[in-house]
């Protein structure tokens, strides 16, 4: 008998037991999520939204606007998770945007870079739809009142076009704060903040989804290993919603139990770029009463995050629409560089590791001219130099310098990559931007301006986004992997999904995702 | 007439601050605490609560007498000195030309609840640090 049969057979022993264990403590809160009879509820609702990000207001200002009466439920203090401290950029294949500022698009286009990113895993049938709503979506944003800077698509990593669009304030909460007034205004909804979903109430067959318990007055505590499971803290209230949940919880990037589970590179006092609360608690939950996993240990890394500053700040602006995209990375014992800057997440959080594997501290360096920065980031040069983050220098020589980088071998780097373009020559790492109509920007000038001064920001990936989730389809149902069909009165929308992104989410495309199967779970639920 | 109504005034004063008394020993308003060197090491205030000589019942009002049963004030308790988030926020409105007035955040508006930032017995703890850990020194002294 091999040994796979073996703990096979161990497996399905253990599940016998494991089961009839569950059965004998049904009523036990720890075992299985509480019946409609076993609970007495204190509020009722029609729609119930957990998160208070991008998707969860998206679905309760769409549910609210539809005349349901709206409860929002959110853990922390703060309202919009991640999405009030992201970069606030928003890809938009086809978008009035970028015809009228004359970028040739398609959906098909959008698809195939997105699978390029994410290693052909992608549920197309989900990014088909973001294609079909993508601009639904930005409409709505809009409506709810926020603010899109008016200038040309920023143009993003892995991306074949510019295609994104920014926040007027540079950063994802200038569609929170607009959309959480526009839900709160409407009669009948209301947000509650430091209240913690704790379980999923389901029907008294089991079947079906009709409200959630959760503890009011909640406080997180970040110095928790896992708040999910030790936190105590709150009072316990009972709140039936009966049209259904949306949950919109996000990802899990800072779980530092279930993110090492998952991929054990992660070790528990590494940095990621989310808020604090990015915990898989209620996605545990959702598997708990049947819900479908999908690509759960896909956990991407920005690869433009830098070692000098905790969690997000300001080097992932500095470098995506600064340094990369003209300008070049290094490796510092050498001064060669490594890879495509413009390339999607993974493939460049997997070169910079190839680095870092060898010695941990020996961070790559981002290095460009004042020439490779866009228009929409001038204002945060400054805040990048006075913080530290970013640091600039007269000559290649003093640069070199500071990184410790072979000079010389740096000068050649620079030297032949300006050439190169120049010349025609195709770049040896096949970067998009340093073809085409693309080199107009430079107006027959270097990519990296001789001239100086010359800008570098070290860098190091960051847990970022989890790719993996729970399965939904198309109308943002969650799927059962006990009837492989819709849990009835369960939506799921945002980072708490799976599947779309595949191996690798392009960037930018998280807002998109967020808005559209946020509106998509309001209008159907 | 004019001394009976001062004098039905004057026992109903003494009746109200018997009642106040007695509603010491019985946990009902706010009594007076006998802040000893221990509970002061225990609970320590901020200097500028200090030096206006807050008692605890000032802010702890209507939780009983031992310091072990007070919660939390919340919200409310804190501006009902410090007035709104709104008047907070225009105090440091010098600040919104760089972005960084920590009462009205591009991330957060008036919006954050006071103890995100600010704890009076233990030292506060800064939420911009969290993702501005570089910046926060050039924008703002220690959080009070």
């Amino acid at each position: 008998m091999s040994k796979e049969t073996m703990s096979r057979r161990d497996a399905l022993k253990f599940g016998v037991v494991g089961a009839g264990a569950a059965m004998l403590t049904a009523a036990n809160a720890m075992a299985a999520a509480p019946t409609e009879k076993e609970v007495k509820f204190d509020e009722e609702y029609d729609v119930i939204v957990i998160g208070t990000g991008f998707a969860g207001l998206a679905a309760a200002a769409k549910a609210a606007e539809r005349g349901y009466k709206v409860l929002i439920l959110e853990k922390m203090g703060r309202v919009g998770g991640n999405s009030v401290i992201n970069g606030g950029g928003m890809a938009v294949p086809n978008s009035t945007w970028q015809k009228k500022y004359g970028i040739q698009d398609s959906g098909e286009l959008f698809i195939a870079d997105c699978l390029k990113a994410g290693l052909g895993i992608n549920h197309v049938e989900l990014l088909e739809t973001i294609v079909k709503r993508a601009q639904d979506a930005l409409d709505f944003s809009i409506k709810c009142g926020a603010k899109w800077q008016d200038v040309k698509p920023a143009w993003f990593g892995g991306h074949s076009v510019p295609r994104s669009l920014v926040t007027d304030n540079m950063s994802g909460s200038g569609v929170i704060k607009p959309m959480h007034e526009f839900v709160e205004k409407l009669p009948g909804c209301k947000i509650m903040t430091r209240v913690k979903m704790d379980d999923f109430v389901m029907s008294n067959d089991g079947t079906t989804v009709v409200g959630v318990t959760a503890r009011i007055n909640y406080r997180f505590d970040p110095k928790l290993l896992s708040d999910d499971v030790e936190n105590k803290t709150g009072d316990k209230k009972v709140y039936k919603a009966k049209k259904g949940i949306v949950l919109a919880s996000g990802g899990f990037s800072m779980d530092k139990v279930f993110r090492k589970i998952q991929d054990p590179r992660l070790v528990e006092d590494m940095d990621a770029t989310n808020h604090d609360g990015a915990t898989a608690g209620a996605l545990l939950k959702a598997f708990q009463i049947g819900a479908l996993p999908v690509h759960i240990d896909w956990i991407q890394q920005g690869p433009w995050a830098s070692p000098d500053e905790r969690g997000f700040g300001v080097a992932p602006l500095l470098t995506q629409q600064g340094l990369f995209k003209f300008g070049v990375a290094v490796d510092v014992k050498n001064g060669k560089r490594f890879m495509n800057e413009m390339a999607d997440r993974k493939t460049r959080a997997d070169a910079e590791y190839v680095i870092l594997r060898k010695d941990p501290k020996s961070f790559p360096v981002a290095i460009g001219t004042y020439n490779t920065f866009e228009e929409q980031i001038y204002p945060i040069i400054e805040k990048g130099l006075t913080g530290g983050v970013m640091k600039k220098f007269d000559t290649l020589d003093a640069f070199a310098a500071n990184y410790k980088i072979p000079a010389d071998a740096l000068k050649a780097t620079v030297k032949k990559y300006n050439e190169d373009v120049k010349n025609g020559v195709e770049d040896e790492f096949k970067k998009q931007t340093l073809k085409g109509d693309s080199l107009k920007e430079l107006k027959g000038g270097d990519p990296i301006d001789m001239k100086g001064p010359f800008y570098g920001i070290r860098l190091v990936p960051k847990p970022h986004h989890t790719m993996g989730g729970l399965h939904i389809n198309t109308k943002a149902q969650v799927i059962s992997g006990n009837t492989n069909k819709p849990i009835p009165g369960l939506f799921a929308a945002g980072e708490v999904t799976g599947g779309t992104h595949g191996a690798s989410r392009l960037g930018t495309v998280a807002v998109t995702d967020c808005l559209v199967f946020g509106l998509i779970a309001g209008e159907n639920i | 007439m004019c001394n009976k109504r001062t004098l039905f005034f004057l026992g109903f004063f003494f009746i109200f601050s018997g009642m106040s008394l007695l509603g010491a020993d019985t946990n009902t308003s706010s009594p007076k605490i006998n802040i000893t060197p221990e509970l002061k090491k225990e609970f320590p205030l901020k200097a500028h609560h200090d030096k206006l000589s807050l008692s605890c019942t000032d802010c702890h009002e209507g939780q009983g007498d031992d310091p072990k049963d007070f919660k939390l004030i919340g919200d409310k308790g804190c501006l009902s000195c410090h007035k709104t988030k709104q008047f907070l926020a225009d105090r440091l409105k010098f600040m919104d030309t760089t972005h960084t007035n920590p009462h009205n955040s591009i991330h957060d508006g008036p919006k954050l609840y006071c103890d995100e930032c600010h704890n009076e017995h233990k030292p506060s703890d800064n939420m911009c640090l969290q993702c501005h850990s570089n910046d926060v020194k050039s924008w703002m002294r220690p959080t009070p």
